[in-house]
């Protein structure tokens, strides 16, 4: 075992020891000497005495797990795994994410930790999207790894998801933080994503592996995503959502906050608006984003723009009347004989609607349709 | 002395014939009713007995034993005051001999020797026919029922007294012979719900149409105030009208639980009935669904035989409750073991089901619905995944805007859409005439490629369909299901890419898996 190799496995040894939200007890100890020398005291019973107050009773625990622990059978085993494990103050943590107050003292990952080279940016949002936050999930998040940015969010439901799948696709690089141990894909349905992000990517966690995901891991993992990154984009959030939670925590950070509007009259876009309207830079498409990160325009044409007069006759009249939100066969009827002043029958309704769903413009969620991508 | 008159009894939708053999003997005066009576047939000693007296025929102290054979038949109900009390005259010869030959009698005897009315008449004239006998004696207030059935005179009775006379030979054919009403005697239905109600809700209008036209079951997802009862109320007025087949057998279902009295129009003597359409309430029990009960009794599926059973808030139902449902919707029949052998009873109806399609009734508009993802996968998992299965049509209502309610009287009428129902299920008949099958719903998988043979073009058109839209291999037989319906309604021998476009546009319960 490398020098480097012992000092990973004396500190994982103390971490996962130490149990977790006792930051502040692995700084002091960290203050008394090196991971090795405390396992030395820890395991001679002699640490207990060097502490007082409060982390006494942490440190009789850690005495405790010392006696039973095999620190590099453990640390091999987590190798073993594909695991990898870093902690704050070695070469490989990432730059940005020590720069925060409260870093994490260690971390986690299975995949690749994010190029401290390159531009990261973190898309979050709703796990409860409409189809507007999952296009726009999709079309920023893909415009973006295109142009070499790097793609931090939670592996959520939702935007989150959408948002990192669709970096992958694009061939770029995602990080997933995860608000459990790093071998615990949750949501289980994003199992697809997690193999995915393993394969091209990465995923990390704060937690020890084996932590089940429990509601209160989750606000201290946010951190992480937005100090690994060097901005924040939001595409939809509400009101009162997990996602602000993160919004906060980049502006304590000091990282720039970007969120794409929403209607006024969705419950999703009030949070984004709201952003907005406390100083949030504004952005309507991909390439005005790549602006502010100061990559340049790609050259690439909005999509975001509704192609209006792409196509002619009922299918065209159709697609000019979808919406990102889902709308029932009798709505587009109505809307259709308000517009047009003509009833459209029903068997022609579906034939066409069916088609622009075949084609993939538009796509059905329940009964109801919606424009797509 | 000895004597037997007939009589019958209920099991199940069936009726058998029952002998309620008398015989009275010198002895210590007593009373013996044998032949797996319930407590209500045990219960007749008494009545009989003061009924008599009241009558003004005075039973000597004699020891009365009363057999109903055959005696491995649990008897229920209150029909055997009648014979019973029949009977005892007969032994004591107070009747002329053969009086009650070729004659069936029923009826529950008040004290006064007044004749009540009993449950069931109808299936067991029906019966009695079948078997030759000749009259019918039976409570004035159910004589009408006999008097559906052909090739038998009913005689309707109101007391102990005017049964008597009947035996006697009092000629007593005064009982107007009732005839089941013909189809435009039906047309005039007593319903005052119509289709022409439902303005601007021309989709689920077109739904209810192919749903009804194809016997299939309708499911409706939408937001509170949305018209989903509205519609499912209206079901009934599309369907065609009952034959005079279906008519009896809705009749005798009503008639075995005593509800056939206020459903009946005695205008004209002519039986005219609506098709049934039961909405149970959610706290439902499985029991009161299906039937049930020491003595069984028909339950509400059975009530709705022909006819439509709405359920209403879907997910509400106890997972159970509707479970229970999967063998009727399979074999249109209720059976219902019990000890005392197997009840069938008929079950044929089209379910309709309503529901929200989340807690709060917005999903999937992400933009007001509030509720959690978690929120809305639990709601709709709490209905069965094997019921939804059978639902071949799904549709979503959304609630109605203001200038629909304004713009009054358009759109089709109930006639004119039961008009388009009934030609397509005359073609569907003409295409299942050899066959078990009766309507397009009826097909399995099997059926669907032999029926519903796909051109080169539509094949194509499915392919695409089959993969964009994610379809299963379940929901590809269910959507050229409706599809051959949807044809049908539309006269087309063929089955075209708008039949197969709008079929799948209906098939979205597989959402909810």
């Amino acid at each position: 075992m490398t020098e480097k190799d012992a000092y990973k496995a004396y500190m994982h040894w103390l971490f996962q020891a130490s149990g977790m939200g006792s930051r502040g007890f692995v700084r002091t100890l960290l203050g008394i000497g090196t991971p090795e020398e405390i396992y030395g005291l820890a395991a001679s019973g002699a640490l207990a005495d060097r502490l007082a107050g409060r982390y006494r009773k942490k440190a009789l625990a850690l005495e405790a797990s010392a006696s039973a622990f095999d620190v590099a059978d453990a640390y091999g085993k987590l190798r073993e795994r594909g695991i990898s494990f870093v902690s704050l103050g070695e070469e490989e943590y990432p730059g940005k994410l020590a720069t925060i107050p409260d870093a994490p003292c260690a971390l986690y990952y299975v995949g690749r930790l994010p190029d401290p080279d390159r531009k990261t940016l973190a898309l979050i949002g709703a796990r409860s999207c409409s189809p507007y936050g999952r296009a726009m999930a999709g079309q920023f998040a893909s415009a973006l790894a295109e142009a070499g940015v790097q793609i931090v969010s939670g592996m959520a439901r939702g935007v989150d998801g959408i948002g990192q799948q669709a970096a992958l696709d694009a061939g770029g690089y995602s990080m997933g933080v995860l608000g459990s141990g790093v071998d615990v894909c949750y949501p289980p349905e994003n199992r697809q994503l997690y193999e995915h992000l393993i394969a091209q990517g990465g995923i990390c966690s704060e937690y020890p592996p084996g932590i089940e995901p429990r509601a209160l891991l989750f606000p201290p993992r946010n951190r992480i995503i937005s100090g690994l990154c060097d901005g924040v984009l939001v595409v939809e959030a509400k009101e009162r959502s997990g996602t602000l939670i993160t919004v906060d925590m980049a502006l304590e950070q000091g990282r720039e906050v970007y969120a794409v509007p929403g209607r006024v009259t969705d419950a999703l876009s009030r949070g984004c608006n709201r952003l907005i309207r406390q100083g949030a830079a504004l952005v309507e498409s991909p390439e005005e984003l790549l602006r502010e990160l100061g990559l340049g325009a790609g050259g690439r044409t909005g999509r975001t723009d509704r192609g209006e007069a792409a196509a002619d006759g009922v299918r065209g009249r159709l697609m000019n009347l979808l919406d990102y939100r889902p709308q029932t066969t009798e709505e587009l009827r109505r809307g259709y004989a308000d517009a047009y002043g003509d009833d459209l029958q029903i068997p022609e309704l579906c034939l066409e609607l069916l088609g622009l769903c075949a084609d993939g413009a538009a796509e059905q969620i329940g009964g109801l349709y919606a424009r797509k991508g | 002395m000895f004597s037997t008159i007939t009589s019958g009894t209920i099991c199940g939708i069936r009726s058998c014939m029952v002998q309620v053999e008398v015989d009275i003997s010198q002895g210590l005066p007593c009373f013996q009713i044998v032949g797996l009576p319930g407590s209500e047939v045990r219960e007749a000693r008494e009545r009989v007995k003061v009924a008599l007296r009241n009558a003004g025929i005075a039973l000597p102290p004699v020891c009365v034993n009363v057999n109903l054979s055959p005696a491995d038949i649990h008897k229920s109900g209150t029909m055997f005051d009648l014979p019973v009390a029949v009977g005892i005259m007969a032994a004591l010869s107070r009747l002329p001999q053969g009086a009650a030959e070729s004659t069936l009698l029923i009826g529950e005897l008040g004290l006064s020797g007044e004749i009540k009315p009993v449950k069931g008449v109808l299936p067991i004239v029906r019966e009695a026919a079948r078997l030759g006998v000749k009259r019918c004696i039976l409570p004035a207030e159910n004589a009408w029922e006999g008097a559906l059935v052909e090739g038998t005179d009913s005689v309707g009775v109101s007391s102990l007294q005017e049964t008597i006379e009947v035996l006697n030979g009092a000629d007593r054919r005064d009982t107007v012979l009732m005839r089941i009403a013909e189809r435009e005697a039906a047309e005039e239905s007593r319903s005052r719900e119509d289709f022409a109600d439902m303005s601007g809700q021309e989709s689920l209008k077109r739904a209810a149409k192919v749903a009804a036209a194809g016997f299939h079951n309708l499911l409706i997802v939408g937001a509170p105030g949305s018209g989903k009862t509205m519609l499912a109320r209206r079901i009934p007025t599309i369907l065609p009208p009952l034959s005079a087949e279906e008519t009896l057998e809705v009749a005798s279902v009503y008639s075995i639980s005593g509800l056939l009295k206020p459903r009946f129009s005695a205008a004209d003597h002519r039986l005219a009935i609506d098709r049934p359409f039961l909405h149970p309430h959610h706290t439902v029990t499985g029991q009161a669904l299906v039937g049930g009960g020491r003595v069984p009794t028909p339950g509400i599926v059975s009530l709705a035989h022909r006819g439509v059973l709405f359920l209403d808030e879907l997910p509400e139902f106890k997972r159970e409750t509707l479970d229970i449902l999967r063998q009727p919707l399979e074999d249109r029949k209720v059976q219902i073991a019990r000890s005392s052998g197997t009840y069938d009873y008929p079950a044929d109806f089209m379910l309709v089901g309503a529901m929200n399609p989340c807690p709060c009734g917005y999903y999937p508009d992400m933009g007001r619905c509030r509720c959690t993802p978690g929120e809305v996968r639990r709601y709709l998992r709490r209905v069965s995944g094997p019921i939804l299965d059978r639902m071949d049509i799904c549709v979503e209502a959304q609630p109605v805007a203001f200038q629909d309610i304004v713009r009054q009287g358009t759109g089709e009428t109930s006639a004119q859409m039961r008009e388009q129902v009934m030609r397509a299920r005359k073609r569907q008949s003409e295409r299942f005439s050899d066959t078990e099958l009766r309507f397009n719903a009826d097909m399995k998988a099997a059926d669907v490629d032999r029926y519903c043979p796909l051109d080169g073009r539509e094949k194509r058109f499915m392919e695409k369909l089959f993969t964009s839209m994610q379809l299963s291999a379940r929901g590809y037989h269910r959507a050229v299901k409706v599809a051959r319906t949807i044809a049908d309604l539309e006269g087309s021998e063929r089955i075209r890419e708008e039949h197969l476009a709008e079929a799948v546009c209906y098939r979205n319960t597989e959402v909810f898996q």
